[in-house]
């Protein structure tokens, strides 16, 4: 049987699932023997095959048009898709926007920003992607399995990518259960 | 008794039980949030529905009575997604993003309840509308997104407290916590007691002093007693890496049952007097640092040469905050050993010497217990002002008035227990033996009972005459003795208005009444004295209960402990030729002594403290003492041995020697 291909990809988030994911060490190799590591940000391989993979894991909430690229073409080359931390889960720090008007979260990240001069000014190029409220990612695709934390445990993460590479569904809960 | 099945299991509970109580002792595990034990059941959470059959919907069993033969399912699929939906209900309400809020991390009975239900995601999304964050107050900041609308806080603050300062304005997802009529919560009636945020389930109460410094499981927490007055309520502290960092009321203790006032929360963390952390003597007019064996040795040398001089002789003065260990050697070393005629405790007797001279005049306690308050129907308090001492005392007092209790206060000048009063009694200053005996007489003319007096007792009263001498109208002393006939548990609560005054006069009255009401009603009417600092009690059992007046003494020692001094008491102590203080805390007095010695603070040192009920109760040590400071006991027991005196370490049974005011007992 060939190996599950797993492929990741982040998008309103800091990246630190990722380092989590990082942080399993050298049982990253163990994970390897059993699964063919396919398109992470962190490995030259950028998108997801078109052919599909088993897993795909994505960090980070849903924020503006190209995250909804990203979790769209996810779910569509993935069987499982696996929201990892706590941006992915429930719309974590990057939902903290969602409090205030778009205008007043854009004009304090663009122009009130106190490193930012006299001439700041709100992006408008037409190729930027447009932002929009700040999701979960279950409210743009279904989700298959959530491991929240922010981030993620190693041991959590391990346990959740070893399940998968094993077939089975990973259970959280009691210690391998912590939102933040 | 009422038989019940709960998951299979069958057992007996008396009637009225409720249906969480009854499952939790069958060994059912029930969530709850809006449940507090100590709190009327409200039924507003939703976590602890249950099945019963025969009963269509699911029914919250916080607030649902057992019935004879009730079977009840506490774990059903039914059950759990019921829980499970309850709780993405909540979450979708407001802003419970867990990630940045101080008490994620195993302290939020929210999050808990959430992992119990293995909850991984939100299946509701939340609603984005932002609520107010209220920061006025200054010991705690309220922060509505995080309120689940459970309102223990509002309960705690009507039903423990008294005080209801907190209630709900609006309706549903709009309900939002209010002070009084919506104002800022620090400028409103609130009293800064602090319980709010101990019976907050999420972080919605924050604490300024101990938010973001640890979660429960990473702090020291130490079962004590409070220090701040003579009520002696139960605390933990809570430390961390030797830090104090907050203090909780305990909610298992005797006598207050978890509830708190500032002084004993909050005030602590104010403390920002500069520690004396060595033994300090005077080298050519200056304190200069010195050892304890420099240090005893003058003490040594100043006081042997007045041993056994009664008026010359040496002065000495403790704070009744001491523990009774360190009381009780004081009291041998200087009176004892010394011979000294003049040692006493810093409130020179204001709030016992009275009352002890009556216990030993009647040869017995005649006060009673604390509890008593909670189920009094009428309180009759005189020369006292329970919101700004003895607080905790006062609470009792205050959640028993919209169970329509009254509240007569009789007090010459402004009593913070005015606004509450039945009957507020204003006379003039030093007739309150008139008032209560004319009163007394006024019971007794209108239950038509012959006067009983107590032996050699005089006392005989006149409602006119005590009209005229009180300038309290005649119209208002019947009130007064109407409300207190009419009630099946009064109490009778005096205070330092009334022990401060030498005769014993209106003490023999008080009794005189109270043991009128015994007759006239056949139940137990209690009689308490609020006394005044933590172990006043114990001092006056010690004795050290005298007037501090300095005649021609030659030296004075001072063991303050952590207290504080008047202005009063440092221009008396100005002229004095030697003055030793042992002190925690560099003051106006330490600056003026020859010897300092340096000793533990209230949560540093151990000890038995005796509160106002006569209630034994041991402080514990929750904080290490900085290196080289000693308790206040050790620092005594230093003097003896270089002294030579071989003090008796049996503090206990002098303890109980002398009649006191109250019974004294073991808690």
């Amino acid at each position: 049987m060939a190996k599950p291909k797993i492929s990741t990809d982040w998008m309103a988030g800091c990246s630190g699932c990722h380092m989590s994911l990082l942080d399993i060490d050298e049982r990253i190799i163990k994970i390897a023997e059993l699964v063919d590591i396919r398109a992470t940000p962190i490995t030259d391989l950028k998108e997801p095959d078109e052919s599909g993979v088993t897993v795909g894991i994505l960090e980070g909430a849903v924020n503006n048009t190209a995250n909804e690229e990203v979790a769209q073409r996810m779910r569509q080359r993935c069987k499982v898709l696996v929201a990892l931390g706590d941006c992915a889960v429930f719309g974590g720090v990057p939902a903290m926007r969602n409090f205030f008007s778009m205008d007043e979260a854009l004009r304090r990240a663009y122009v009130e920003t106190e490193s930012t001069d006299s001439e700041g000014k709100i992006p408008t190029d037409p190729e930027l992607a447009v932002p929009t409220q700040t999701r979960a990612l279950n409210e743009v695709v279904p989700v298959d399995v959530f491991v929240p934390g922010c981030p993620p445990d190693p041991d959590v993460i391990f346990y959740v990518l070893s399940e998968l590479a094993m077939g089975r569904k990973p259970e959280l809960k009691d210690d391998l259960l912590h939102w933040h | 008794m009422v038989k019940v099945t709960i998951d299979g299991k069958d057992i007996e509970v008396p009637e009225g039980t409720k249906v969480l109580q009854a499952a939790r002792l069958a060994g059912a595990s029930i969530p709850t949030l809006c449940h507090h034990p100590l709190l009327t059941p409200y039924g507003g959470c939703r976590m602890c529905l249950v099945e019963v059959e025969g009963i269509r919907t699911l029914q919250p069993s916080c607030t649902l009575p057992v019935n004879q033969n009730m079977i009840v399912h506490t774990d059903t699929e039914k059950v759990r997604s019921a829980r499970k939906f309850v709780l993405s209900l909540i979450f979708s309400e407001r802003n419970h993003f867990c990630m940045y809020c101080q008490k994620s991390g195993g302290d939020c009975e929210l999050q808990n309840c959430a992992y119990v239900q293995e909850m991984t995601h939100w299946p509701i999304a939340p609603n984005w509308k932002p609520f107010p964050v209220d920061a006025s107050h200054p010991r705690f900041v309220v922060d509505h997104n995080r309120c689940i609308l459970c309102r223990r806080c509002v309960r705690a603050c009507g039903e423990l407290v008294g005080n209801f300062t907190l209630a709900f304005e609006d309706r549903g997802a709009n309900s939002l916590l209010i002070a009084d009529l919506g104002i800022p919560l620090g400028e409103s009636s609130c009293n800064s007691c602090g319980t709010c945020v101990q019976v907050c389930p999420t972080g919605a109460f924050i604490d300024r002093a101990s938010a973001y410094m640890g979660h429960d499981d990473q702090l020291d927490c130490t079962p004590s007693i409070c220090s701040g007055c003579s009520v002696g309520c139960g605390i933990n502290v809570i430390s961390r890496e030797n830090h104090l960092l907050r203090i909780e009321g305990n909610w298992d203790a005797p006598v207050n049952q978890g509830v708190l006032c500032e002084v004993g929360r909050f005030q602590p963390l104010d403390e920002n007097r500069e520690r004396i952390l060595t033994p300090l003597v005077r080298k050519n007019g200056e304190l200069k640092a010195a050892t304890w064996e420099d240090a005893c040795s003058l003490i040594k040398e100043k006081l042997i040469p007045l041993k056994n001089d009664a008026g010359d002789g040496v002065a000495a003065l403790a704070s009744t905050r001491l523990p009774a260990e360190a009381l009780y050697l004081f009291k041998q070393l200087f009176v004892g050993h010394l011979g000294s005629s003049l040692a006493t405790g810093i409130e020179e007797g204001m709030p016992t010497a009275s009352p002890a001279s009556l216990a030993v005049q009647i040869s017995g306690p005649f006060e009673t217990h604390l509890d008593g308050l909670k189920s009094a129907d009428c309180t009759f308090l005189i020369g006292a002002d329970l919101t700004t001492g003895h607080q905790v005392a006062g609470f009792f007092i205050k959640r028993n008035l919209p169970k329509g209790a009254s509240l007569i206060v009789v007090d010459p000048g402004p009593n913070g227990f005015d606004q509450h009063a039945s009957l507020s009694l204003k006379p003039v200053k030093g007739t309150d033996c008139d008032l209560v005996t004319g009163i007394t007489a006024a019971i007794l003319k209108s239950k038509a009972m012959k006067e009983v007096q107590p032996a050699g007792s005089t006392i005989i009263g006149d409602l006119e005459l005590a009209a005229k001498t009180t300038g309290i109208s005649t119209r208002l002393l019947q009130a007064a003795a109407d409300l207190l006939a009419a009630a099946q548990n009064p109490v009778i609560v005096y205070g330092k208005g009334i022990t401060a005054q030498k005769s014993t006069d209106v003490l023999k009255a008080l009794v005189k009444l109270r043991d009128l009401l015994d007759l006239s009603n056949g139940n137990h009417t209690g009689l308490i004295g609020v006394k005044g600092e933590a172990n006043s009690l114990a001092a006056s059992q010690y004795g050290l209960n005298l007037p501090f007046e300095l005649n021609s003494q030659r030296a004075v020692f001072l063991a303050l402990g952590d207290d504080y001094v008047n202005q009063r008491l440092i221009k008396r102590l100005a002229g004095v030729s030697f003055l030793a203080v042992q002190a925690s805390y560099r003051s106006p007095v330490t600056d003026l002594a020859d010897v300092v010695l340096p000793v533990e603070t209230w949560n540093e040192q151990e000890g038995h403290f005796v509160n106002l009920e006569g209630r034994l109760q041991k402080a514990n040590r929750a904080i290490e003492p900085p290196e080289g400071v000693i308790s206040n006991l050790q620092a005594l027991q230093l003097i003896c041995d270089a002294l030579g005196f071989q003090p008796d370490r049996d503090w206990k049974e002098p303890l109980f020697r002398q009649p006191a005011a109250v019974e004294l007992f073991e808690n």
